[in-house]
């Protein structure tokens, strides 16, 4: 029952932009979510959202496949445009007892909106065609120079590195014991919403002591082949920034700058 | 550096105690011991015997309370060697899942020369050698969890030997693995042991994989008890059983055929040796190396 969940939902493949250098992605995106929060016009939208429509096609994406994966935001969208509609000063548009919508609020909302659908369809580009591994890597390489400021890069990586290993792991023990628990009666599936979360007790319990006793032996396993923390590491996979990487960061981050100022 | 030549591990009066309700419980009670370079040495003894905590001492894991462990001459408890220690003398783990780090198999052999500060070529070439000695090549960028367990357990042995050790300890990596599986990473340990010459220390409880070993040492209460070639360990059948272990099947066989008046040796370990036995002629002796595991 979990095995269709891929995290991050990684799409291998060889387009350009699988295949760009993943700290470029990374900083590509974040430069996206920047003017996202600057831009304040249609035109302005338009032009990002053509980007990333642009982006979508060049990475061989399944545009329906991305664009599906705004949906679990629904809720939150409806909320935001409709808080947004009739919270605006403005030209009125309809009233409903003492709440009323005006034509403001309604623009308002709408761009609001679209501003999180273009967030998530950004960020998904970037998580569709990096693979966790590399993801990993160019946060660390990127947020290595943080150190000296005290945040611990290497190990926030390890940490993320470790947690995708054992999520498919710690899914296949959910199941053994959901299943182990289900042929001594448990239910896990009727009743109402707190009489389920009560049957997940005697689900999490031996979920979660398991998951200790494997955090110590993963620990023992780690110091007896010289983990140390970062330093004085090497990594075998060594990252190249090639002049197409550079090219690419620039131009996405030049493009992206003038819809900021002048839009 | 103190380099004694032909003593890998060497234990003196190693006692390890861990408190317990306030009183001190040794798990380990004077253990004199030393493995020569190149050995298979086999350790058995029932749950709680002090086995494994034994193990975890010859790569510095455990400190000794009492006593002393040198590997190559060095010190366990002299902080300044510990990472020479943790190279020279590789761990293996008998939960697989637990020792796997990386998403990939590739990463995660790369991952003890990585700590070791190898130069990125360098860490290349060994991971691909190491996958290649334990047959794992064409695993090579897979996820882990898509492993059969034997898989597992190789790739762990792989990131092992991609430290460059002299020694590897493997602490039951059989216990939780399937006939199949057992056999393919036995015959990877005794292949290392006889080919590249590593010193293998293997804790198991299964007395066949004890028997096809150079020496045995049994432990029982954090003591060692006997400590022989397996030919005279298991012919010792009464005392193995006080010690609630037992000889392998056809040693046990043999044992009963005696006692009924079958003239037959007391030593024999292997069905091969065995059926040898029985007939009194050398039946095809045509070793099956992977067979006798099981």
């Amino acid at each position: 029952m979990f095995r269709n969940i891929t995290l991050g939902q990684y799409m291998p493949g060889t387009s350009f932009v699988h295949r760009l250098d993943p700290r470029v992605k990374i900083l590509i995106t974040l430069v996206i979510i920047t003017i996202l929060f600057m831009v304040d016009t249609v035109q302005g939208y338009g032009l990002v959202f053509l980007f990333i429509l642009g982006a979508i096609l060049v990475a061989q994406l399944p545009v329906r496949f991305v664009l599906y994966g705004v949906r679990p935001l629904l809720f939150i969208l409806v909320l935001t445009f409709g808080f947004h509609l009739f919270m605006n000063e403005g030209r009125t548009l309809f009233s409903i007892g003492p709440l009323v919508a005006t034509y403001e609020g309604a623009f308002r909302g709408f761009t609001m909106a679209f501003r999180l659908v273009l967030l998530v369809l950004g960020t998904s580009i970037l998580t569709l065609t990096t693979s966790p591994i590399e993801l990993t890597d160019g946060l660390e390489n990127l947020m290595s120079p943080m150190r000296r400021v005290g945040i611990p890069a290497h190990e926030l990586a390890m940490m993320m590195t470790i947690a995708l290993r054992f999520i498919p792991t710690l899914l296949e023990e959910t199941e053994k014991i959901m299943k182990a628990q289900m042929a001594r009666g448990a239910d896990f599936e009727t009743g109402n919403a707190l009489q389920r979360a009560k049957s997940l007790i005697p689900l999490l319990v031996p979920l979660f002591v398991n998951a200790f006793r494997r955090a110590d032996e993963l620990a023992m396993a780690m110091e007896a082949r010289c983990y140390r923390g970062g330093e004085g590491r090497t990594r075998m996979k060594q990252m190249k920034l090639t002049a197409r990487d550079v090219l690419a960061g620039m131009a996405v981050t030049a493009g992206m700058v003038v819809i900021g100022v002048y839009l | 550096m103190n380099r004694i030549s032909d003593k890998i591990i060497e234990a003196e009066n190693l006692v390890y105690s861990y408190s317990s309700d306030g009183t001190d419980v040794p798990a380990l009670d004077g253990i004199n011991l030393s493995i020569a370079r190149g050995e298979f040495v086999a350790v058995i003894g029932r749950n709680g015997s002090g086995k494994s905590t034994l193990a975890k001492h010859f790569n510095a894991l455990f400190l000794p309370t009492s006593g002393a462990v040198r590997v190559n001459g060095m010190d366990t408890k002299d902080s300044r060697h510990l990472w020479k220690i943790r190279q020279t003398v590789g761990m293996v783990f008998q939960n697989p899942d637990n020792q796997i780090v990386s998403t990939t198999v590739e990463e995660d052999v790369a991952f003890g020369p990585e700590n070791l500060g190898v130069p990125p070529d360098e860490i290349r070439k060994r991971v691909d050698l190491a996958l290649e000695w334990v047959g794992m090549s064409e695993h090579k960028r897979h996820a882990p969890h898509l492993l059969s367990g034997g898989q597992k357990q190789r790739v762990a042995i792989a990131g092992v030997l991609a430290m460059r050790p002299e020694c590897i300890v493997l602490d039951e990596p059989t216990a939780m693995l399937d006939p199949s599986g057992r056999r393919e990473v036995l015959d990877t340990v005794k292949r290392l042991n006889k080919e590249d010459g590593i010193t293998v220390v293997l804790i198991t409880h299964f007395m066949n994989e004890a028997a096809l070993c150079d020496r045995v040492i049994v432990m029982d209460a954090g003591r060692i008890v006997m400590d022989d070639a397996p030919r005279n360990v298991f012919s010792q059948v009464e005392a193995i059983r006080r010690l609630h272990l037992d000889v392998p099947q056809v040693t046990q066989l043999a044992h009963e055929l005696a006692r009924s008046g079958v003239e037959i040796p007391l030593d024999v370990l292997t069905v091969h040796e065995f059926a040898d036995a029985l007939c009194g002629s050398k039946l095809g002796s045509a070793q099956s190396s992977s067979g006798e595991w099981m």
